[in-house]
């Protein structure tokens, strides 16, 4: 309240306010990580070349199985998956959605920004929380908009000979809500590793080395039982099993939920330890 | 001799072309060591060709009894104890896009090229010492991890020797291979003068490309495939070509330093117009 405006001396001013309750200072935190979830212009840049990707790589596959559909050999024909090809984008829109989670963070370190969040909520977790769950609900939205609109692009290309699914049919409904989840999923472990990281580079070479290095690397080792063991859960093979039909040896896809969301508690955890001890 | 004579004449000789470059040279040492990040992403280069080793080669060891026939007859013993070298061109192109949008971040970049305006002369430079650095890091680290793979390889399991064709051209690669990674880098973060932009671009160039091409059908991703910036480098240190399609060593190499040279020309042109 500006002086001047008023009689009243600032004592009692103050003494008007409304008490601060956790409900409130709740709802206060939501609001001002809201505002710089808003502005911050690399996210929806990030979010925005995500989605393009996507449609456009969908486009891509899809148009190149159609037109090539009858040079394909037999058995490459009787392999074919329509839902799995166009969705196929996914083992790389992974990666912006990590990228957009690390950023939210990041950035804020980057700048310094993250010092005056601190001074005006000092209660650490609370903000860490409120920039998860807005986090969750914006990635989830945007998850499904990118997987909907890259999967219904990708199967309008796909008619006549070769084979096409709708999303009416359970099983692409599932793969798009998995393949969503799985993104969302992966946005917040890129939230908590830009926490544990602070910096925009290491978050970018970790995500790229987890999500696209260790996968070729390991993947095609024999598969004895160490690899069983191991391989079938690294988040890209958990993502994978969450959306793609043929699965083999990895997860099936509830339990690939769950781990994958075990991975993100458990970032979550060492974060929040790391956030109450360090300082800034 | 007059005192105009008497300045100029030690002045040439200090500022000759060869001691500038000399003193360029030097400064790029010094700002390469002085960041807390650059020996620690060296050793952890070294860490990663080695382990990769150790686990790649365990992997295959413990499993190669369920492995088939043809699998077996396309093991490749050297390539496959280089494989950490996967995994370490994600540090050594980092290192080589952040020691150019680190300056900009910071500002620095304003001081070294106040101090040395001559900016192709700077770059040039910068990419030398790294490339210096670099190679003989990762040369030493793919000879660690050679022995330490073919060690490994025991009883049925074919292994290498450096001796047998093409082996130490391999194991050579390796290090030649991870030098132009850290100038594709520099390059690549001296055009994009970011550092998110820059490690997008070029983990987006060697990592994700090659995924992408993977996804088109098989005909097509075969043809293209093979012509990927890292894939056409990565054949130097293979011994085995990974499909029919593969360049040769060399010729992969040279596409390879093809792409690598034509993004630093477009860096050199840009760089002597563009505002710090």
């Amino acid at each position: 309240m500006p002086i001047g405006t008023t009689d009243t001396p600032m004592p009692a001013a103050q003494a008007q306010r409304p008490p601060v309750t956790p409900l409130s200072r709740g709802r206060a935190v939501l609001a001002s990580e809201w505002i710089k979830l808003r502005s911050l212009r690399s996210l929806w840049t990030t979010a925005l070349a995500g989605f393009g990707f996507s449609v456009g790589l969908s486009f891509l596959v899809c148009s190149s199985f159609q037109s090539r559909w009858h040079t394909l050999g037999a058995q490459a024909q009787a392999h074919f998956h329509p839902i799995d090809i166009s969705l196929g984008f996914l083992q790389i829109t992974s990666l912006f959605f990590g990228a957009l989670g690390a950023l939210v963070v990041t950035t804020e370190y980057g700048t310094g920004e993250i010092r005056g969040t601190f001074v005006a909520t000092p209660q650490r977790p609370l903000v860490l929380a409120a920039k998860a769950l807005l986090l969750g609900l914006l990635g989830f939205g945007l998850a499904l908009v990118t997987v909907s609109a890259a999967f219904l692009l990708g199967q309008s290309r796909l008619s006549g000979a070769v084979p096409h699914a709708s999303l009416a049919d359970p099983r692409a409904a599932g793969a798009v809500l998995g393949g969503a989840l799985y993104l969302t999923l992966t946005a917040l472990l890129g939230l908590f590793l830009g926490v544990l990281v602070r910096s925009t580079a290491i978050a970018i070479s970790a995500l790229f080395g987890v999500f696209t290095v260790l996968p070729v690397l390991v993947n095609n080792l024999p598969k004895g039982l160490v690899w069983r063991h191991t391989v079938p859960y690294l988040p890209s093979n958990l993502g994978f099993s969450l959306w793609h039909s043929h699965i083999e040896f990895l997860v099936r896809p509830m339990p690939a939920g769950s781990t994958l969301a075990l991975y993100v508690i458990v970032t979550a955890g060492a974060g929040l330890a790391l956030l109450r001890t360090r300082d800034g | 001799m007059n005192a105009h004579t008497v300045q100029t004449v030690p002045a040439e000789r200090r500022y000759g072309l060869r001691a500038r470059l000399r003193a360029t040279a030097r400064s790029e040492w010094v700002k390469l060591w002085s960041v807390r990040s650059a020996p620690a992403v060296l050793e952890a280069t070294a860490v990663v060709i080695v382990v990769g080793a150790l686990v790649l080669s365990s992997g295959y060891r413990s499993g190669w009894a369920s492995l088939s026939a043809s699998e077996r007859a396309a093991f490749d013993p050297t390539y496959t104890s280089l494989r950490g070298i996967e995994l370490a061109q994600l540090f050594v192109g980092a290192l080589g896009v952040l020691a150019v949008t680190s300056e900009y971040g910071t500002g620095l970049i304003r001081a070294t090229l106040a101090a040395t305006p001559q900016r192709t002369q700077v770059l040039v430079v910068k990419g030398l010492v790294l490339g210096a650095v670099v190679w003989v890091v990762s040369t030493a680290s793919s000879f660690g991890a050679f022995a330490l793979g073919q060690r490994l390889f025991t009883g049925p399991m074919p292994h290498a020797a450096l001796g047998d064709p093409g082996v130490l051209r391999a194991v050579l690669g390796g290090g030649l291979y991870l030098t132009l990674i850290v100038l594709f880098g520099t390059a690549l973060g001296a055009l994009s003068r970011s550092t998110p932009l820059g490690l997008a671009a070029l983990f987006g160039v060697l990592l994700v490309l090659p995924l992408m091409v993977n996804l088109l059908p098989g005909s097509l991703a075969d043809r293209i495939l093979p012509y990927l910036p890292g894939e056409a480098g990565a054949q130097v240190w293979h011994v085995m070509p990974p499909s029919p399609r593969s360049l040769g060593p060399w010729q992969g190499f040279a596409l390879f330093a093809l792409y690598v040279v034509v993004s630093a020309g477009a860096v050199l042109r840009l760089t002597r117009r563009r505002d710090v």
